[in-house]
C-alpha cells in the first residue's frame, strides 16, 4: 500500500476517483432521489404527505398522466426531430467540406479550414440571432428582419421560427465538429486504399461506395452520435428560435420547469437525457470495437494524389468561400447593424444611432439603460465572464493534464478505466440539468463545503467539472503519443516527478495541453445554459445578460453584447492558435 | 519490343525537383529495380508510370501506346493502363475479408461468380493462404497480409506489375523468403516487374536490371553485376555493395605509357588500367575505389597493416585493417578470425579497382593495383 501511494499516478487516480465520484455520481443520486421526494410546493397535490416523503407523483405526472403529452412526450419528440435533423445537416455539410479539403484539389484550403471552424467557436445562438435579424417576420416577432426590409417579402412562419431554423442553425454550428472528426479520419486514411481500387479498374463512384465510405463509416457514426447528444442538450438555439411559436424541446421545457413550476419534472427530464447520453456512448464504443473497424496499417500516406475537380474547381471553391463567408462573417455584420438602429425593423439611414453603444441612457428607451460601452453592469458582466472562463480553464486544463497522465500511465487497470469514464461523464450531462443539479446540491451546507448558492465559486466549480472532458481527452490523446521511455529516461537520471512533468512531458506536448486549456476557456466564455440557473445579479456574466436583454426585447443591446462575445472568443482563440499552435480541433480529437 | 518507355520525364513538387529529365526503356519480361536513397524520386517515378501521380513534363509509353504526354495533353487514368500495383503498406481494405479483397478486381472486370471463385481459390492456394479466406486483414500477420496483397494484384493477371518497397515492412527472415518467391513469381507469371527499393541487396539479388537514382537524376541503368563492378560514378560505387567499397583520396600522374602513379599520402600505388588507357592531368585529384573482397590478407602481401577490428559471421569475416592511419575494410571468406592489434600483410588481387575523378566523381578507368 505504501509502495502504491509512492507513485504519483496512483495518488492522482485515487484522489480524482474520490473527487469525481463526489462531483458527478453523488449529484446524480441526489437528483434521482429528488424525483421521488415530496417538496413543499406539492404538499397540496400529494394528499396526506409531508415534505421529504417518498412518492411516485413526479414520474407518474411526467410519463403517465393526461398532461404528460404536453409536459414530456411532445418536447421529447421535438428533441428527437431536431437532433436527427441537426445530425444530417452537420454531417452532410461537414463531411462534404472535409472530403473536398482532404481529397480534392480545391482552392483556398487554408482559408476554408480556418473559417469553417468559426461557427463552432462562436456561441451557438449567434447564428440563431443572425437568423432572427435576417428572417424574423412581423407576424410573430414584432419588427421584421433585414430580409423583409430589403426585398419586401414577408418570410413564412415555418421558415422564421420553429424546427426548420433550429435544425439549420444547430446543423451549421456542429458542422465544423463533423468536419474536424471526419477530416481527421480522411487525412489519416491511407490514400493507397483508394488507389489500389482505382488500379483494379473500379470507377470513382464505386470507390466512394465500396472503399471510402465503408472505411470512414465508423467515424461518421460516432460523429453522428456525438452531434446527436450535443444537439439534444442544446438550449439557447431552440430557446431563441422556438419559444415564440411555442415549439418546446426537452431543454427549453426543463428550463421552464426548473425555473418555476416543478423542479421534479425537470430532474426527470434531465435523467432521461443522461440515460440517452449513456446509451449513445455505449453504442459508440461498440462501433469502435468491431473487428472490421478502421485499423491503422502502418505505412506512409503522404503520397496523396488529389482528385482533380477540373472545370468545377473554381466554381466549387468560390461557392464554398461565399457560403462560409455568409455563415461566418455575415452574422457579425447583422449584429453590428442591429446594434446601431434606433427603431428595430427600420433600416433607413436616419434611424441609425450610436445610443446603444455610447449613449448615456434615455429614460424613454429600455428603462434608461446606458450604452454598453459606458454601462458599469456590462463591464461587470464582462469581467465576470473573463475571470470565470480563466478560472474554469485553469482548473479543468490542469486537472485534465494530471488525469490524462495518470490514466495513460495506468492504462488497463480498473482504476484508470473508472477515472477515464468519470472524467468523460460530465460530457453526457445536458448543461442545463448539470446546472440544476449543482444548484440543488450546493444550495445548502454540505460537510465542510459551505452553501455555495449565489457564489462565484459555484460557477467556477460547475464549469470546471463540465469542461473537464475536453481537457482530459486532449491530454489522454497527447499522452498516448508520448513513449513511456521518454519519462523513464528522466526517472533513471533521478529527476523528481514534478520536474519530469514540468521540464519533460508538458513541454513536449505543449500544444495539445494548451488546447486542453483553450477549449474550456472558449466554452465557458460562450456558455449560457450551464450557468443560467446559477447566476445571481452580482455574478451575472455576459451570456446571461444577453439572454435577459433578449427576453426583454431590447435586441440592440443583445446584438451589441453578442458582437462583443464573438469578437472576444474568436480573437482569443486565434491569438492562442498563432502564439502556441494549440487549436480547438486538437481538443476535439482531430489532427 | 519495349514495354515501358519514359521520355524526358520530370516531376516538380513546388520548387523541388523529384524526378529530373528521366529517360528509360524497360523491355518486356524484365525485372527492373528503381534503387536509391530515400527521397531520390524512385517511388514518384513508379507512381507516374502507374498514373497515380501526374508528371510535370515528359512522355510515358506503355506497350507502344502513349499514356502520358505533357505536350499533347494525354493523361490516361490508372485503371486504363492495364497494370498491377503492390503498395508498400499493402493497402488491404480493412472492411473486406481476404476473399473479397482478392475478388474485387475481378468483379470490376465483370467476371461471373463461378469463374471468380475458381480464380480466387487458385490464388489462395498458390500463395498458401487458403485457410484465411474469411478473415479480415487486421486478423492476419504482416507476412500473410503481404501474400494477400500479392494475390490481389495478381488476380487480374496484369502483364506489368509495379511494386513499391513491398518487403520493407517484413522482418529479416520473412524478407529473405519473400525475395525467393518474388523471383519465382516473375518467372512463372512471365510479366514485366518494376520494383522500388532502397535496399541495394534486394536490388542486386532480384533484378535483371537496376536503375539507380539520386536526387531525381539517373545515375546508372545496367544489370546488377555491371553496376557492381563498373559503377559509372562514385555515388553508385558507394551505394552498391555491403560492406561498403573502400575509397581512398589520391593524386595521380601518368607514368610508363599507360600506367598511373597514385599517391594517397601514406600509401603509393601503381594503377594499370584494364579498360583503355587514360590521360590525366598531372597531380589530378582522384578517388580510388577498392571492393572489400578484393583485398587479400596474405603473408605474400607487400603492404603492412594492423588488425583494427573483426566481425566474424561464420560464413565470412569482415576485417578492418589500419594501414598508416587509413582504415581499409576487407572480407575474408570462411570461418576465420583474427586477433585485434596483430600485424598482417595485405595484397590487392583484382582487376576491378575503380578510379574516379574527385571533382566530377565520374568513373575514369578500372584496373589492377601494383
Amino acid at each position: 500500500m505504501k509502495a502504491f501511494l509512492k507513485k504519483p499516478q496512483n495518488v492522482i487516480l485515487l484522489s480524482l476517483a474520490f473527487i469525481l465520484v463526489y462531483l458527478t455520481v453523488v449529484p446524480m443520486i441526489t437528483i434521482i432521489l429528488d424525483t421521488f421526494t415530496v417538496h413543499q410546493s406539492e404538499l397540496m397535490r400529494v394528499k396526506g404527505s409531508k415534505v421529504g416523503d417518498l412518492t411516485l407523483y413526479h414520474w407518474g405526472k411526467v410519463l403517465f398522466s393526461s398532461s404528460s403529452k404536453k409536459i414530456f412526450y411532445e418536447p421529447f419528440l421535438n428533441t428527437l426531430i431536431v437532433s436527427l435533423g441537426t445530425c444530417f445537416v452537420a454531417i452532410g455539410l461537414g463531411g462534404l467540406v472535409a472530403w473536398l479539403v482532404t481529397r480534392t484539389n480545391i482552392r483556398f484550403k487554408g482559408i476554408i479550414s480556418t473559417l469553417f471552424i468559426f461557427p463552432y467557436i462562436m456561441p451557438s445562438w449567434t447564428l440563431a440571432m443572425a437568423w432572427l435579424n435576417f428572417f424574423k417576420n412581423s407576424r410573430v416577432g414584432g419588427a421584421p428582419g433585414i430580409f423583409t426590409a430589403l426585398f419586401g417579402i414577408e418570410t413564412a412562419d415555418w421558415f422564421a421560427y420553429g424546427p426548420f431554423p433550429i435544425i439549420v442553425v444547430l446543423g451549421l454550428h456542429y458542422a465544423p465538429f463533423a468536419y474536424i472528426l471526419i477530416g481527421g479520419i480522411l487525412r489519416n486514411m491511407d490514400a493507397n486504399l483508394e488507389e489500389a481500387a482505382l488500379i483494379l479498374k473500379a470507377s470513382r463512384g464505386k470507390i466512394m461506395r465500396k472503399i471510402t465510405i465503408p472505411i470512414v463509416l465508423p467515424a461518421i457514426l460516432s460523429t453522428f452520435l456525438l452531434v446527436f447528444s450535443s444537439a439534444m442538450s442544446a438550449f439557447a438555439v431552440p430557446a431563441f428560435l422556438g419559444t415564440s411559436v411555442r415549439y418546446q424541446v426537452l431543454t427549453t421545457q426543463m428550463f421552464r420547469t426548473l425555473n418555476g413550476l416543478n423542479p421534479g419534472y425537470g430532474y426527470i427530464m434531465a435523467l432521461l437525457m443522461i440515460g440517452i447520453g449513456i446509451l449513445i456512448l455505449g453504442v459508440n464504443q461498440k462501433i469502435i470495437g468491431t473487428r472490421k473497424s478502421f485499423t491503422t496499417i502502418t505505412g506512409k500516406s503522404s503520397n496523396i494524389a488529389y482528385i482533380n475537380l477540373r472545370n468545377f474547381k473554381i466554381p466549387i471553391s468560390v461557392a464554398l468561400i461565399v457560403f462560409i463567408g455568409m455563415v461566418c462573417i455575415l452574422p457579425l455584420v447583422t449584429f453590428a447593424i442591429e446594434s446601431f438602429i434606433m427603431e428595430p425593423g427600420n433600416y433607413s439611414w436616419s434611424n441609425f444611432t450610436t445610443l446603444f453603444w455610447v449613449g448615456e441612457g434615455n429614460p424613454q428607451i429600455a428603462n434608461g439603460e446606458p450604452g454598453i460601452l459606458r454601462n458599469p453592469t456590462i463591464f461587470n458582466g464582462l469581467w465576470n465572464s473573463i475571470r470565470l472562463s480563466i478560472s474554469v480553464a485553469f482548473i479543468a486544463g490542469s486537472v485534465g493534464i494530471l488525469a490524462g497522465y495518470a490514466i495513460v500511465k495506468k492504462k488497463g487497470t480498473r482504476l484508470s478505466t473508472m477515472v477515464n469514464n468519470l472524467a468523460f461523464f460530465p460530457y453526457l450531462m445536458p448543461s442545463m440539468a448539470f446546472g440544476a443539479i449543482y444548484l440543488s446540491m450546493f444550495a445548502i451546507k454540505r460537510g465542510f463545503i459551505p452553501s455555495l448558492y449565489g457564489s462565484f465559486a459555484l460557477l467556477v466549480l460547475v464549469g470546471a467539472v463540465k469542461y473537464l472532458p475536453f481537457a482530459s481527452r486532449a491530454s489522454v490523446g497527447a499522452m498516448h503519443q508520448l513513449s513511456n521511455e521518454i519519462e523513464e529516461a528522466g526517472t533513471i537520471q533521478g529527476i523528481g516527478w514534478t520536474k519530469r512533468m514540468l521540464r519533460i512531458i508538458i513541454p513536449i506536448q505543449k500544444s495539445s495541453f494548451i488546447s486542453g486549456y483553450l477549449l474550456p476557456f472558449i466554452s465557458s466564455m460562450r456558455e449560457l445554459s450551464l450557468f443560467i440557473l446559477l447566476v445571481t445579479p452580482s455574478t451575472r456574466i455576459l451570456t446571461t445578460m444577453l439572454f435577459q436583454y433578449n427576453e426583454k426585447g431590447w435586441s440592440q443591446y443583445a446584438n451589441a453584447i453578442n458582437l462583443l462575445i464573438v469578437l472576444f472568443v474568436v480573437g482569443s482563440s486565434l491569438i492562442v492558435n498563432r502564439v502556441t499552435g494549440a487549436s480547438i480541433d486538437k481538443g476535439i480529437g482531430g489532427h | 519490343m519495349p514495354e515501358i518507355r519514359l521520355k524526358n520525364l520530370t516531376k516538380r513538387f513546388g520548387k523541388t525537383i523529384a524526378v529530373d529529365n528521366l529517360d528509360l526503356v524497360i523491355q518486356e519480361g524484365e525485372f527492373v529495380t528503381l534503387l536509391g536513397p530515400s527521397g531520390c524520386g524512385k517511388t514518384t517515378t513508379l507512381r507516374m508510370i502507374a498514373g497515380l501521380e501526374t508528371p510535370s513534363e515528359g512522355e510515358i509509353y506503355i506497350d507502344e501506346t502513349c499514356v502520358f504526354s505533357s505536350e499533347e495533353g494525354i493523361d490516361i487514368s490508372p485503371d486504363k493502363r492495364n497494370v498491377g500495383f503492390l503498395f508498400q503498406n499493402y493497402a488491404l481494405w480493412p472492411h473486406m475479408t481476404v476473399y473479397k479483397n482478392i475478388s474485387f478486381g475481378l468483379e470490376n472486370l465483370k467476371w461471373d461468380k463461378k469463374k471468380i471463385k475458381i480464380r480466387v481459390e487458385e490464388l489462395l492456394n498458390m500463395l498458401r493462404i487458403a485457410e484465411y479466406g474469411d478473415r479480415y486483414p487486421s486478423e492476419l500477420s504482416g507476412g500473410q497480409q503481404q501474400r494477400v496483397a500479392i494475390a490481389r494484384t495478381l488476380a487480374t493477371g496484369p502483364k506489368i506489375l509495379f511494386m513499391d518497397e513491398p518487403l520493407s515492412n517484413l522482418d529479416a527472415k520473412l524478407r529473405m523468403e519473400m525475395r525467393t518467391e518474388l523471383k519465382r513469381l516473375h518467372m512463372e507469371t512471365d510479366s514485366t516487374f518494376v520494383y522500388v527499393t532502397h535496399d541495394q541487396l534486394e536490388a542486386m539479388t532480384l533484378s535483371t536490371k537496376i536503375c539507380l537514382l539520386d536526387e531525381g537524376l539517373l545515375q546508372q541503368f545496367a544489370p546488377p553485376l555491371d553496376i557492381y563492378h563498373n559503377p559509372s560514378n562514385h555515388f553508385v560505387a558507394d551505394f552498391v555493395g555491403s560492406p561498403n567499397i573502400n575509397i581512398l583520396e589520391a593524386r595521380g600522374n601518368n607514368v610508363n605509357l599507360d600506367e598511373i602513379k597514385l599517391d594517397s599520402g601514406s600509401l603509393e600505388f601503381l594503377f594499370a588500367p584494364t579498360t583503355s588507357s587514360v590521360n590525366i592531368r598531372s597531380n589530378q585529384k582522384l578517388l580510388l575505389g577498392i571492393r572489400p573482397e578484393d583485398i587479400e590478407i596474405t603473408d605474400k602481401g607487400d603492404i603492412q597493416g594492423k588488425v583494427y577490428s573483426t566481425l566474424p559471421s561464420g560464413m565470412e569475416t569482415i576485417v578492418k585493417i589500419d594501414v598508416n592511419n587509413i582504415i581499409l575494410t576487407c572480407v575474408v571468406f570462411g570461418g576465420v578470425d583474427f586477433e585485434m592489434g596483430t600485424n598482417v600483410k595485405i595484397a590487392f588481387k583484382s582487376e576491378n579497382n575503380v578510379l574516379f575523378d574527385r571533382v566530377s566523381k565520374l568513373n575514369i578507368a578500372s584496373g589492377r593495383l601494383m
